[in-house]
């Protein structure tokens, strides 16, 4: 592999999601330089990980999957997957400076071909997160079928270096010595797209810790609901047994201060009544409930969305849950204030149920970056009605959830946004991207 | 150097690095271990014929949420494939 050392650019992008993906390729097509970098080992954020999308019902990867291939190939995209950002400083108004770590793959990416020989020869079964835990991955692997670039990586941690990789890698990539490796990206203009995660699942007493069987994450959900998912179908994760009767608990960890978030996760709802859709389809005898408190379906064509849901059968039940518990056969009990009809405090028993939990920050810039964060820890905007992408340091700019809950449209919007305002940053300090300076040069030769 | 000096070389850097990773290795070998010895079971079983998910685990006296992590491993490596639907559960049979 060869050393990085400092890498110019004219456009530094972190996060490799939908929303840094989509600014590095509106930058990259106007022809400036751009590096995305992501910690993971593939880029794709958590739309290449959804099942389906709402509002449109158009498979996440058949649409995610383009845009990563075309960043992936684009001759001014260069893509830095797998590195921890160490710092990331606005030293003058040319100069960002990103200092970051590659993390070791044990896997030469120039020699690897991405043929799993290594994947199938290891002896070792991990549990598998890219597929909720619900099935095992080999200790060397390729983090999923469309993943990009697909190439492998080992995990030290559950490796027994026993050796059988690298003795049936047909090009000899497996490399047991890598080591981290530091190296530094200087651009003119940044862009932070680090995205979200869910809030832990643990963090409720009252919803079990995260002990209880058949309590899954939404985004555990997305993935029984892929194509490829853990058991390419759904079924209920403690026996196997396919479920009659599933329910989602709305707001499960958001409007809530005893959480420390008292926002609402925006997408939520939307994501339920989508799931809840896809699940009447695949599974038509099985009742399915959404315990919520109100519905936000803020968006474009979202109102009729879920009034399509409830003219499909979709049972929307106004209550706050208040407790979860383990019922009889290994089925979930509910107990919840119903809010109309009788009212009153009410237990119901399903096979699986869903907790819609909330939408938190993935990245904390402390220590890293002196960008201004708000109170909810999303990155903040010094314009939010004008400029929402523009943060309080010169030249760096935010979009997608990075900058706060939202849907994929309004990601992708914001994302285009961003790019903008960085195009405009480099114009603004006489820096054309090149396809510009041809135009130009075209024009005055004219 | 020649091949031979080489592969000694090789052979001594792994055992360094084999040092260096003593606990992990050998938190590593043991889980070989436990999983070989739970799917030479399920595998055992199988060979009798389809078997949903209870019946597996029955048979190898685990609880069935582990089995079926599992089982669906086994499938997505190729070596069990889906069978027929029996009530409300799945069987699932050996392939290879
Ligand atoms: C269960 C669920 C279902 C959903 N379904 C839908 C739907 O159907 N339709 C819809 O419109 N929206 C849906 N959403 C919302 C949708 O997922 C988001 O709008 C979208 O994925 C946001 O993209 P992003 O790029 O901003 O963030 P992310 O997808 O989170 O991407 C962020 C990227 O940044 C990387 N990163 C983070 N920190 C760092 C760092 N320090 N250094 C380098 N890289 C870093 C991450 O690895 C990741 O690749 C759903 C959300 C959930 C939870
Ligand atoms: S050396 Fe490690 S990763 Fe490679 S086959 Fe052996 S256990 Fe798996
Ligand atoms: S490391 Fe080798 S065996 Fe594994 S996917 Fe890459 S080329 Fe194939």
């Amino acid at each position: 592999m060869k050393s990085k050392g400092e890498l110019q650019f004219d456009a530094v992008v972190i996060g490799g999601g939908i929303a840094g993906l989509q600014s590095a390729l509106d930058l990259g097509d106007q022809g400036y330089k751009v590096a995305v970098v992501d910690k993971d080992a593939t880029i794709g954020g958590k739309m290449i990980r959804l099942s389906k999308v709402f509002p449109t019902l158009d498979c996440a990867s058949c649409i995610t999957t383009p845009k990563m291939s075309s960043a992936a190939h684009h001759e001014n995209i260069t893509l830095f997957t797998y590195c921890s950002m160490d710092k990331l400083d606005r030293e003058n108004p040319e100069r960002v400076v990103v200092k970051l770590t590659q993390k070791p793959r044990y896997v030469d990416p120039d020699l690897c071909i991405g043929c799993r020989k290594c994947e199938y020869g290891c002896p070792v079964y991990v549990s598998d997160p890219e597929q909720g835990g619900f099935n095992m991955r080999k200790a060397v692997y390729i983090p999923f079928s469309n993943a990009i670039p697909q190439i492998a990586l080992l995990d030290a941690e559950n490796c027994s270096l026993c050796g059988k990789c690298a003795r049936v890698c047909p090009t000899g990539a497996i490399d047991y010595f890598m080591k981290p490796e530091k190296f530094t990206i200087v651009a003119k203009t940044a862009i932070l797209a680090t995205g979200f995660e869910l809030s832990p699942m643990d963090q409720k007493p009252q919803y079990g810790l995260g002990r209880l069987q058949n309590v899954v994450s939404s985004m555990q959900m997305e993935r029984l609901l892929a194509p490829h998912g853990p058991y390419n179908r759904v079924l209920r994760p403690s026996d196997g047994k396919e479920p009659d009767s599933i329910a989602y608990v709305q707001c499960a960890g958001s409007r809530d201060k005893s959480l420390g978030i008292p926002y609402c996760s925006r997408v939520c709802c939307m994501y339920a009544i989508k799931q809840a859709m896809l699940l009447s389809g695949a599974l038509p005898l099985a009742d399915i409930t959404i315990y919520y408190m109100d519905i936000r379906a803020f968006g474009k064509g979202y109102e009729q969305f879920y009034q399509n849901a409830k003219a499909m059968g979709i049972e929307f039940v106004k209550a706050k849950v208040a407790k979860i518990t383990q019922g009889d056969e290994q089925t979930v009990k509910l107990r919840y204030e119903d809010q109309e009809g009788d009212g009153g405090v009410m237990e119901r028993e399903h096979d699986l149920v869903i907790l819609s939990l909330g939408i938190v920050p993935q990245w904390d810039p402390e220590g890293i970056c002196n960008v201004s964060c708000g109170q909810d820890g999303f990155i903040q905007s010094s314009m939010p009605k004008i400029a929402p992408t523009v943060t309080d340091l010169e030249g760096v700019y935010t979009a997608g959830v990075a900058a706060g809950p939202k849907d994929i449209v309004d990601t992708i919007t914001e994302a285009g946004a961003a790019a903008m305002e960085a195009s405009n940053y480099l114009k603004g300090l006489g820096q054309a991207g090149q396809g510009q300076e041809e135009t130009a040069e075209a024009e005055a030769g004219a | 150097m020649s091949d031979k000096k080489n592969k000694k070389m090789e052979a001594m850097v792994i055992k360094m690095l084999r040092q260096e990773r003593a606990d992990s290795i050998a938190r590593a070998r043991a889980a070989i271990k436990e999983q070989n010895s739970v799917i030479k079971a399920i595998k055992e079983v199988l060979k009798a014929g389809p078997k949903t998910i209870p019946e597996i685990a029955g048979a190898v006296a685990m609880e069935t949420e582990p089995v079926l992590q599992y089982v669906s491993t086994l499938k997505r490596y190729g070596i069990v494939g889906e069978g027929p639907k029996d009530g409300d559960y799945f069987k699932y049979e050996l392939l290879s």
